[in-house]
């Protein structure tokens, strides 16, 4: 089972890597980190900051937009192409097929993540932007944000045509990154239905914002071990939880 | 091993509900057929009626609503024994951007064949199917007869006991259609199971052992190609050298003319009938050139059963 796993994953790999639409998305990201040079100049005072704000921001937004890009046509092309067909019929359960797709998703993102990690370091050193420990950690928490995106992307292409599975995956992001905002907004409110409710919508649904510390990376603030800790924990569980429920509903699936 | 039992279906039945799932259609109705060790069976029919379907049931694709299938005595449901399995779709597409060698490497990877052995394996399948030249080319670059044949390449790298193939000749020249079906012949005589859906019965005819026709997802027959249900027993006969009052006896008894008079005619009798002309044309001196049995063939079965089923 782990041998189909990982030729599926490896397989997916190779596949998108030679997929030239990848090398577009991943070309903007660089013009856009390369971008926030310019972007910093026409500012008199911290330029630095402005630079690396605008950099990892290119990374997250563009980051995000590929892994729903290609999370989102994980398992509707494989069916479309009906290349499904002969890779099931083959001794792989269907939780073994998802599990290759996802893993190799992950890594070809992870692959582009280091282009793009690349790029924002090579441009931070040439402008003379300090790089510390809080920018590894804000990049790494990235990288899991990632895995978890293209847990949800998954899980929606596992039942949905891809323009809904983006739909649905566009839409969790979004909240995914508003629930800490929102039970704080509830917290706050006079109305108690209204606090429950904010805080019961941050307890369902992924909290996205807990594996964003650019703030932090670029102001140069501490980050405390334990929320970092705490976040891998989290997006561990949420990729699996996502996982699981894809398995459990491509389990039921007819191919027809 | 030989008759042993390597497809059982029972019962199959299979509805889909279409749309947002109120009502359900009915593709499959209970059907029941088997198909054993070493022989190459025909799964024929019309377009729509439920050969796909039951092909994806027994590769575990779509999920049947009731009934049994077994291959090689294991639910269809289960993974492992599909070691012994191999499937080439109709139309088979590929992930383009890898050549010939990488698919087929990446099949043998999901099949358990070991690492060491892998390359020499794609070589001899590519052999055997005829794309050694084209090995190393992207397959997107392959026509569709190469697809057709890689397609079926996967379908037998990892050497399985059992192959099933979807409209294998499917949009081939004849050229091409002779080569698969020269093919599957070299398979099966290496001892592998063939289940082929067509709807080419010329080459069912000529490659298969047995056949079920399924139309409007019931099975019409299922048997030898010999000995069709509700075929006539006739035979032809040539008789030559024919004295010219006997042929005037015969078209009397047949009340017909017979062309060719006394020089050489054939004619098609019923059992007792031909009996009765054999006895008589030796007496009278005729020479009998040749007594054939007359045997319907396939497509009028095939028309006389989607005939009975309207």
């Amino acid at each position: 089972m782990r041998g189909a796993i990982a030729a599926i994953a490896v397989n997916t790999v190779r596949d998108a890597v030679r997929n030239r639409v990848l090398y577009i998305l991943v070309f903007f990201s660089l013009v856009m980190i390369g971008t926030s040079v310019v972007l910093a100049t026409l500012s008199y005072v911290e330029r630095a900051r402005i630079l690396q704000d605008v950099g990892l921001g290119a990374i997250r937004f563009f980051g995000a937009a590929i892994a729903i890009f290609m999370g989102v046509n994980l398992i509707h092309r494989e069916v479309e192409r009906r290349t499904i067909y002969t890779i099931l019929s083959k001794p792989v359960t269907r939780a073994s097929f998802l599990a290759g797709k996802y893993l190799g998703l992950v890594a070809t993102l992870w692959l582009q993540l280091a282009i793009m990690m690349l790029a924002f370091v090579l441009v931070s050193l040439a402008s003379g932007a300090a790089l510390g420990a809080g920018h590894a950690i804000a990049l790494g928490l990235v990288a899991v944000e990632l895995a978890v995106v293209v847990a949800f992307a998954t899980l929606f292409s596992s039942f949905a045509t891809p323009f809904l599975a983006a739909c649905y995956s566009v839409g969790l992001y979004l909240v995914g990154h508003l629930t800490r905002d929102l039970r704080a907004l509830g917290a706050g409110s006079e109305s108690e239905v209204f606090a429950q409710t904010a805080v019961w919508i941050h307890r369902v649904f992924p909290d996205l914002s807990a594996l964003n510390r650019t703030i932090e990376a670029v102001h140069g603030l501490p980050i405390p071990p334990p929320e970092v800790g705490w976040a891998l924990v989290a997006g561990l569980a949420w990729c699996l939880g996502f996982l699981l429920v894809a398995v459990v509903v491509f389990e039921r699936r007819d191919f027809r | 091993m030989e008759g042993e039992t390597i497809v059982r279906v029972e019962g199959l039945v299979k509805d889909f509900r279409p749309g947002f799932g109120l009502t359900k259609r009915r593709v499959l109705h209970g059907i029941t057929f088997e198909v054993r060790r070493g022989e190459i069976f025909g799964f024929i029919g019309p377009n729509g009626a439920g050969k796909t379907t039951t092909l994806k049931v027994l590769m575990g694709l779509i999920r049947a609503s009731a009934g049994r299938a077994e291959l090689l005595g294991h639910a269809v449901s289960e993974s492992e024994f599909r070691r012994e399995i191999g499937f080439a779709p109709e139309s088979p597409y590929f992930y383009e951007f890898l050549t010939g060698r990488e698919i087929l490497s990446f099949y043998a990877r999901l099949c358990d064949v070991a690492p060491a052995q892998i390359a020499a394996r794609v070589d001899a399948v590519l052999g055997e199917v005829g794309l050694s030249h084209a090995g190393d080319a992207r397959l997107r670059t392959y026509s569709k007869g190469m697809l057709q044949r890689i397609g079926i390449a996967q379908a037998i790298v990892h050497d399985p006991a059992v192959i099933f193939l979807d409209e294998p000749m499917s949009g081939l020249d004849p050229v091409g259609r002779k080569e698969i079906r020269d093919l599957i012949v070299r398979l099966n005589a290496q001892g592998k199971t063939v289940f082929m859906n067509t709807h080419i019965l010329s080459d069912v005819e000529m490659i298969c052992d047995r056949v079920a026709i399924i139309v409007k997802g019931r099975i019409a027959y299922q048997g030898a190609l010999d000995g069709f249900p509700g075929e006539r027993k006739l035979f032809d006969v040539t008789l030559a050298s024919l004295p010219p009052d006997f042929v005037e006896e015969v078209e009397a008894q047949l009340g017909t003319k017979l062309d060719g008079r006394g020089e050489r005619v054939t004619l098609r009798l019923a059992e007792k009938e031909m009996n009765e002309l054999v006895q008589a044309a030796l007496v009278r001196g005729a020479r009998i050139e040749e007594i054939v049995r007359h045997r319907d063939d396939l497509e009028t079965l095939f028309l006389r059963a989607v005939e009975e089923s309207r």
